[in-house]
């Protein structure tokens, strides 16, 4: 059972080192989203731009978030490899959640980590960049377990991109109003526990119901 | 003596409306060399899928020996080759090695010498050619030791030499009480051949 985890960990970890732009092309992007806010925005923020600054990179990552969900089964679907994950897994529930943790840890933390670094070199402001380090990590695995489901029901339509982020965006409002608020509470000096633990909640939550949601709908997909 | 593997009865596809298998039924023994052929869009393929498990009957039933473990027994190649093209093709097959419990006796190197392809063990599979990218599937098959092996179109882009040699290593399979079902568009030789209508 863990075997099987750790080989989809340890297999998508060599495919992401063979193609760094996969970790490469979501960053710039997400600094391209943070630049444009920044451009739109310039002048018109009452108090100063570094107080909506933490919101704004929250918002890209959801963004990138969503563009990259696409990717998490439609390749294995593609080259057939996912038939064999669905024929030999043991509990295909926990190959499942291994292609979630993969994706996540290998596209969305370096992601994380460079959010946290642009806002603590912006707003150098090391107590809300640690918040929104935490709430990004607690929000982004949320994000792609909720993305998963959609990902395997949409996997055998042509051009699903579009539709799953249809799908997804608005089950991932709770999420960004959580993460957001906590940076709000923590820049006012409010407790921001709350949001903390929903947050943390809506993560165990998934981690329970996703890989058997997405499990039917992989084998709904392949049949 | 060849026991009884798997039975298909009285199994039906259909697909928006249209039957593909219509009150399908045949059994399956250890020890045997199938080979289901018939015309493009015949149901070959979704039969394949239905026995290996990715597709479900729309009616009837698949009957597994109770023995017989659908994670660990089952090697299935379709028509996608299942390698992952940025990874080299010893990655691939370290992949199908590590994710299996079956492990043979052979290794890797040994498996890619037997179809000259050790050269390109460190080569990723996207630089490789169809034919090859076959080859490197093909080398799953004895890598791991699962008891059945289901492949469609097996033959399909392989030069003689690669099909005598996967025909050898069938052969070898069905020996060690293994089971092995193809399709193809032609009757084969040495194969027990059903056809599909």
């Amino acid at each position: 059972m863990l075997k099987s985890f750790a080989t989809i960990l340890y297999r998508d970890m060599c495919i992401v080192l063979n193609t760094a732009s996969r970790v490469f092309m979501p960053i710039v992007y997400m600094l391209l989203i943070i630049t444009f806010f920044s451009i739109s925005l310039e002048g018109t923020t009452v108090g100063g731009y570094d107080n909506i600054l933490p919101q704004i990179i929250w918002l890209s990552c959801l963004l990138v978030c969503l563009l990259n969900m696409d990717s998490l089964f439609k390749e294995d679907y593609e080259d057939g490899t996912l038939d064999g994950i669905v024929i030999n897994s043991e509990i295909l529930e926990i190959s499942i959640l291994a292609k979630v943790v993969a994706h996540w840890m290998f596209t969305i933390i370096p992601l994380v980590l460079v959010a946290f670094f642009v806002n603590l070199l912006l707003t150098s402001n090391l107590g809300i960049s640690i918040i929104l380090f935490s709430s990004l990590i607690l929000g982004t695995l949320t994000l792609s377990l909720i993305g998963s489901i959609v990902a395997s029901l949409t996997l055998s339509l042509k051009g699903n991109g579009l539709l799953l982020s249809t799908i997804v965006l608005p089950l991932d409002i709770p999420i960004l109003i959580f993460g957001t608020s906590a940076i709000y509470n923590a820049s006012i000096g409010v407790n921001y526990d709350s949001e903390m633990l929903f947050l943390t909640t809506l993560l165990v939550l998934f981690l329970i119901i996703a890989p058997f949601a997405a499990s039917f709908g992989i084998r709904s997909s392949l049949d | 003596m060849k026991s009884k593997l798997l039975s298909l009865d009285n199994v039906s596809l259909t697909r928006q409306d249209k039957k593909i298998i219509n009150k399908y039924s045949l059994d399956i023994n250890q020890k045997q060399k199938i080979n289901i052929y018939g015309e493009n869009g015949s149901g070959k393929t979704s039969l394949l899928k239905m026995i290996a498990g990715i597709t479900q009957p729309t009616e009837g039933d698949v009957d597994y020996d109770p023995l017989f473990d659908m994670n660990n027994d089952i090697f299935y190649i379709g028509h996608k080759y299942g390698l992952k093209s940025e990874l080299t093709v010893y990655q691939n097959l370290q992949y199908t090695l590590n994710f299996s419990n079956n492990n043979g006796h052979s290794t890797i190197e040994s498996e890619l010498e037997d179809y000259s392809m050790k050269r390109y063990m460190n080569t990723q599979v996207r630089n490789l050619s169809h034919g090859q990218k076959k080859v490197v599937s093909l080398v799953q098959l004895t890598l791991i030791s699962n008891r059945l092996w289901i492949l469609d179109e097996p033959f399909t882009g392989l030069d003689e030499s690669k099909i005598n040699l996967l025909l050898t290593k069938m052969d070898k399979h069905v020996d060690s009480m293994g089971t092995v079902i193809i399709t193809s568009h032609d009757i084969k030789d040495n194969f027990d051949n059903i056809k599909l209508c």
